[in-house]
């Protein structure tokens, strides 16, 4: 068992129903795969600092979990036949950051 | 009268440190690295605010001969510049 972070884009024309029904999709591929989800964030809707396959804007999600590498597979996997993705991320850490969330959504 | 016999006495010893080869210099001549050390901050894809401090106007990673960054910690930094990158985030 080693730490996990995974952050995708979606896109921007997307309303909020679809995007939950996406972080869902993918928490359960975690889950099948004997993991475990310890915290998801969402970032919201962030401009980009260039474009990105012609979008300028997305939206922004973020899962701290825990699981075999067997898990990360199929999330490449579902994130390569994705039409709604823009663009994902997974990387292996150390240990789980809980302290401190860089882009907190700010009320308004 | 004091005063004058102590700057004497300083003014002698100077001249025979200057002559030796291994006296190490008052003056400081290398900044140590500001991303090692206690009160470091995290070096992290998702923590910009240090990330765009390394960087130059037009976005290329500023060399560690300018920042003074240290061999392990610049390796790092570059790593978590190019994520950032790869996210739209810079």
């Amino acid at each position: 068992m080693s730490c996990y972070e995974l952050t995708f884009i979606t896109k921007q024309d997307l309303q909020e129903s679809q995007n939950q029904k996406i972080l869902i999709k993918y928490q359960e591929i975690i889950k099948n795969n004997s993991g475990k989800i310890i915290k998801t964030e969402e970032w919201g809707l962030k401009g980009f600092a260039k474009q990105i396959k012609k979008h300028k804007r997305g939206f922004y999600f973020h899962i701290k979990f825990e699981g075999a590498g067997s898990a990360v597979k199929e999330l490449e996997k579902a994130q390569n036949i994705d039409e709604a993705l823009i663009r994902s991320l997974t990387i292996k850490v150390k240990k789980h950051d809980l302290e401190n969330n860089y882009f907190e959504k700010k009320d308004i | 009268m004091k005063k004058r016999k102590n700057f004497k006495k300083k003014s002698n010893n100077s001249s025979f440190q200057k002559l030796s080869l291994f006296q190490k210099p008052d003056m400081k001549f290398f900044k140590s690295c500001p991303l090692s050390g206690k009160n470091a901050p995290v070096l992290d894809y998702k923590n910009i605010k240090v990330l765009k401090k390394y960087l130059s106007e037009s976005g290329r990673i500023l060399p560690s001969r300018v920042t003074s960054v240290s061999f392990n910690k610049q390796r790092e930094l570059a790593i978590s510049i190019k994520r950032a990158r790869l996210l739209g985030l810079i």
